[in-house]
């Protein structure tokens, strides 16, 4: 028993878990679920289960929280140097779902997390293709590689200077702080304009903390797996908006598991290896041989570049 | 030899963040500026030293009368609570606290907080806690304005004001000096 306080202050001698979760609580089971509801909408490849996905990420992690992966995050890296643990759970658990979520299946952050991504994602489904420029691919396979230039230079820039304020020039995810500079928010308009005719502009050519969750990405585990088919079917190649397929591999800096692609592989009417198959098991295989060769209807895809 | 090499450079590597780690938070070395925003009626201030580390501030100049005893206390932040970090490192503050645990200021000298430029930066923050009490609560919401969107350097610019004011007055104040509890704040 330890002698009364003569203080008084309000603080509790002993912190219990009661203590530091109370006022943290509402935090974080709003986080969990946002978390959840992005992977049922991932795993079951719902189209309208992103789109609400992205409506949360916009107004909660994006207007309510501003709760977006920064430049800022990795120069803390570089500096060894994090908020205090028991105080910021849900900005703790916010980070680790970023980086297990990269190594367990890529840029899915970026997809769908990224409050950022979500409103110029949304932007384009809203605006349809009236206005949008198509990059040819040779300049967009180019320009891809800005983001990993930008990444090493802001990052030499701060190991140098250690102004840590340069993220204001370099990304935008200050906008849903609400404060900014007239030339921050002159920076921002030309961004969004310019993202109007190219689509997810800044994600796929710009942004370096995508070019990071690209680079981490090359640890992912569940890949995307591809058909034999898909080493000259160029259906997915046409249909990725990131430009993240060339032939049969798959880029993992790009890909961000928008899974269009593999919405298409599991569609029986349109990719070409059930089409095959469907003909083999009908008995009107291209080489004639009803029974030559059966193939199995539920035949794990093979990943062709494991 | 190259085991040799790897022990020297292990040992040294341990011996050089055991000394980084044992001196002060870099602080700004010149603070004197602020003194007086913090204690407008003083008229000298003792040298920078104690247990804790703090200036004394005196309404009488101790060199004219060496009994005046002090008016209030001036400290950092970073020398009481060195631990408490807000989203990118310390914040490093200058408080001002009088003999009856009433703080007269805050100043936000350094931080480098990504949002600082519009949660703990602007004066106002600061200027709150002025005629705080050491028994008040120092909740964000509750008796320190919330900032949207800012809530991780806040909380811990108001923690690190609480929890190091209440380890100077426990050091250098009695409970009977600081027995009213403050008004709390809407």
């Amino acid at each position: 028993m330890q002698p009364a306080d003569p203080w008084g202050f309000d603080e509790a001698t002993v912190e219990t878990w009661a203590d530091i979760l109370g006022p943290q609580y509402l935090d974080l089971a709003l986080l969990a679920a946002f978390i959840i509801l992005a992977l049922v909408g991932f795993k079951r490849k719902s189209v309208a289960l992103k789109y609400v996905t992205f409506a949360a990420s916009i107004g909660y992690m994006g207007f309510v929280k501003s709760d977006l992966i920064s430049i800022t995050n990795i120069f803390s890296v570089l500096d060894w140097n994090f908020p205090v643990f028991k105080f910021n759970l849900a900005w703790y658990l916010f980070v680790a779902f970023t980086v297990v979520s990269t190594v367990l299946w890529g840029r899915l952050y970026c997809g769908r997390i990224c409050a950022y991504g979500a409103l110029t994602q949304s932007l384009d489904a809203l605006l349809g293709d009236r206005l949008r420029v198509n990059v040819p691919k040779a300049i967009e396979k180019r320009a891809s590689y800005i983001k990993f230039g930008l990444l090493a230079s802001v990052l030499t820039y701060y190991l140098v200077t250690h102004d840590l304020l340069i993220y204001q020039f370099v990304e935008p995810f200050w906008m849903f702080g609400l404060n900014g500079t007239t030339a921050m928010w002159i920076g921002l308009g030309v961004l969004i304009v310019a993202t109007v005719f190219v689509r997810n502009l800044y994600c796929r050519f710009l942004c370096p903390v995508g070019a990071t969750l690209g680079l981490m990405s090359y640890l992912t585990v569940f890949k995307i797996k591809r058909w034999h088919e898909c080493s000259h079917c160029r259906i997915c190649q046409k249909t990725c908006q990131w430009g993240a397929i060339e032939g049969p591999k798959i880029l993992v800096t790009e890909c961000v598991r928008c899974d269009d692609c593999e919405r298409l592989y599991a569609d029986t009417t349109k990719c070409p290896h059930h089409i095959i198959i469907a003909r083999h098991a009908a008995g009107g295989g291209r080489h004639g041989h009803p029974h030559a060769h059966p193939a199995p209807l539920h035949r794990r895809p093979e990943p062709l570049n494991p | 030899m190259k085991k040799l090499v790897m022990a020297v450079l292990l040992l040294s590597s341990v011996a050089l963040v055991t000394v980084v780690a044992q001196q002060r938070i870099f602080t700004n070395p010149r603070p004197e500026g602020h003194f007086k925003t913090l204690f407008p009626n003083a008229v000298a201030f003792s040298s920078f030293g104690g247990t804790p580390l703090h200036w004394k501030a005196y309404g009488v100049d101790p060199k004219t009368n060496p009994n005046a005893a002090p008016i209030g206390v001036i400290f950092w932040t970073t020398d009481m609570v060195p631990n408490e970090v807000g989203y990118h490192g310390p914040i490093h503050m200058l408080v001002g606290m009088d003999m009856t645990g009433i703080l007269t200021g805050v100043i936000v000298d350094y931080d480098s907080e990504p949002y600082g430029y519009f949660s703990v930066d602007p004066p106002k923050f600061g200027a709150q806690f002025k005629g705080k009490s050491v028994r008040d609560q120092f909740r964000v919401g509750v008796d320190v304005d919330g900032v949207s969107r800012a809530s991780i350097s806040i909380t811990s610019a108001a923690r690190a004001i609480r929890d190091s004011a209440r380890i100077v007055a426990r050091a250098l104040l009695t409970p009977e000096m600081v027995k009213t509890p403050g008004p709390i704040q809407p």
